[in-house]
């Protein structure tokens, strides 16, 4: 049963991609912004994973929770220290909006890339699995112990991140800022807070997809970058700034690239995502969710 | 576009135009005083970093439209001379127009998708672009050799003529800018980055406009490539690495974006601090983005632009 095979990698996959493609359209929902370091947070939550556990002697299950605190705490400091001028009423930066961040957050990028290649070094690194098994036949499907309890997980983040934006407080002052900045805070919600808090989030988020992923992809200091360009077909796909178009996009890159690396071919398995995009950018530019896209 | 405001604006052109030539000037007569090769040789390279820098900030800094590929066109531009001289023995005659014309013509398709939409789709598009299709040049081995890459061959056997030959391409590339920029659809440019709305309200073809900045951009990047193949005579996929895009963007940045000198002399210093700073273990990448990120904060009119306001 190859397809059924592929078809559940595929899903797998496409649940570490949604991990990383809610944060960037969070951000987008919020701020209209694109997050070129999206990938590098990935990168810092896989470095944070394996540092901390092979380095000091850290169990996995710690080493996790240790990720998503850098990579949650990467994400708010870019927010306070760079991201902060787009909307807290500098007069004309306003006008410079998405120049400044394109710029801004390529240049972050780079600059954390490099950093890492100096301080930590250039090779990749293996990190710990969370847990010591061989494949196994689940069914018909060839499945490796890292990957489910990973795609478990991620699961559970979604299905967590799914619930807190619909009904909890926080989320319900998200969607709001999201759908009108100046009117949520004309009704007491600090979009301020909020924005940092969704800076927060998706670096959680992402820098834990990295170290989910750590055992099976050995990190090397530009191992965000495809994930990041899997993200940004993704939030293309779903419809930009859609949390929901994102996780279905997600899924759907995954079982596509599965089956196109096998029935198509291997070697430009990644090229695929730009047709894709560029698909997407011709035929339907407002993404999947469609009109929906302006919401969260 | 009448009035104080346009006559102000060329005026500002125009003192920049002789600013970015004197540049040059003085770039021309280096080789009476210096004639060491590996001098000229990192010159070379500075320039062909000027000419990117060029490139890209007419697409970004005058259009304001931030692609995310000019390595890459650069790359794709070396690669058409390359392929045009190993299978097909085509001679660099035709192998270098060729690089400008396939460059053009890939920027023109890409353009035209993407620049239909607002927003932040042409940094997206233009990064996935960029990646892919270095992964795409990587991995296909039967024609590009992978990672071994090509190689091309000499234009000239003198490293002064070749000098000279990037000198004249740089002084050109200045006054095609200039003209086009002091003209009707350097005008539209502008009033595009400024106000797209605005200019599109006021008739101007907004999509055409930003396409033919698009695809003018990326045949300067593939000219550059192409030139810089036959100059190191050999054309990799390292060419099109994102921290080449980084050091371009950088260079525009730090120079000051949306001028003609701007580029040109933040393209000669950032390449000839990184060339120092190689002596202190490979941090340029390091200090230029951090570079990037605080000029983009705190100095966004760059160097130039610092200059020139007084």
């Amino acid at each position: 049963m190859l397809a059924l095979d592929l078809l559940v990698n595929g899903l797998v996959f496409g649940l570490f991609y949604a991990l990383m493609a809610v944060g960037l359209a969070m951000i987008f929902g919020v701020l209209k912004v694109v997050n070129f370091a999206h990938g590098e947070f990935y990168m810092v939550g896989a470095y944070t994973y394996v540092l901390v556990a092979t380095r000091l002697g850290v169990p996995p299950w710690l080493a996790l929770p240790m990720a998503a605190v850098a990579g949650a705490a990467l994400g708010a400091l870019v927010e306070r220290l760079l991201m902060r001028p787009l909307y807290a009423g500098y007069g004309s930066w306003s006008i410079m909006k998405d120049e400044y961040a394109v710029v801004v957050t390529f240049g972050l990028s780079l600059l954390l890339i490099n950093v890492v290649d100096k301080v930590v070094g250039p090779y990749p690194f293996r990190g710990p699995p969370l847990i010591e098994t061989s494949r196994f036949a689940l069914g018909p499907v060839m499945m490796n112990g890292q990957k489910l309890i990973a795609a478990g997980i991620s699961i559970a983040l979604l299905t967590g991140l799914a619930l807190f934006i619909k009904r909890s407080l926080w989320g319900r002052q998200i969607q709001a800022v999201a759908q009108n900045r100046l009117g949520a805070s004309l009704a007491g919600i600090d979009a301020t807070r909020t924005t940092a808090l969704i800076f927060a989030i998706s670096g959680l988020l992402a820098a834990l997809a990295g170290a989910l992923l750590a055992p099976l992809i050995n990190p090397s200091p530009d191992v965000g970058a495809f994930p990041a360009i899997k993200s940004y077909v993704i939030v293309v796909l779903g419809g930009m700034g859609s949390i929901w178009g994102a996780m279905v996009a997600a899924l759907l890159l995954g079982v596509l690239e599965s089956f196109f690396a096998v029935y198509v071919s291997y070697d430009y398995r990644d090229a695929f995502g730009l047709l894709i995009l560029i698909l997407v950018l011709i035929f339907r530019p407002q993404g999947l969710a469609g009109e929906k896209g302006r919401e969260v | 576009m009448t009035g104080g405001a346009g006559n102000l604006w060329s005026n500002r052109l125009r003192t920049d135009f002789r600013a970015a030539l004197a540049v040059v000037a003085l770039l021309a007569v280096v080789p009476l005083f210096v004639q060491a090769p590996y001098t000229l040789g990192i010159l070379v390279v500075s320039i062909y970093f000027a000419l990117l820098a060029l490139g890209w900030n007419l697409i970004a800094g005058f259009t304001g439209q931030f692609s995310l590929a000019p390595a890459a066109f650069a790359m794709l531009g070396a690669y058409a001379t390359a392929l045009l001289d190993f299978p097909l023995k085509a001679p660099l005659a035709l192998g270098i127009p060729a690089a400008i014309v396939a460059t053009a013509l890939l920027g023109f398709a890409l353009g035209r998708i993407v620049l239909r939409l607002k927003g932040p789709y042409v940094a997206l598009t233009t990064l996935s672009f960029a990646e892919i299709a270095r992964v795409v040049v990587y991995n296909s081995n039967a024609f590009t050799r992978g990672d071994q890459g090509l190689n091309v061959p000499s234009l000239m056997q003198s490293r002064v003529g070749y000098y000279y030959l990037f000198v004249a391409v740089l002084g050109a590339t200045l006054v095609l800018l200039y003209l086009l920029m002091r003209g009707r659809a350097g005008r539209f440019w502008l009033a595009i980055r400024d106000d797209e709305i605005g200019a599109e309200s006021r008739g101007i073809n907004v999509v055409r406009y930003k396409t033919i900045a698009f695809a003018l951009s990326c045949a300067i990047c593939g000219l550059a490539g192409s030139l810089y193949g036959t100059f190191s005579q050999l054309v990799s996929p390292e060419l099109g690495l994102l921290s080449q895009t980084g050091l371009v963007i950088a260079m525009v940045v730090i120079g000051g974006m949306g001028t003609l000198t701007g580029p040109v002399l933040g393209a000669l210093l950032v390449y000839l601090a990184s060339e120092w700073l190689r002596e202190f273990g490979g941090i340029q990448l390091i200090v230029f983005s951090l570079a990037v990120i605080v000029f983009a904060r705190f100095f966004r009119a760059g160097l130039w632009g610092i200059v020139a306001r007084r």
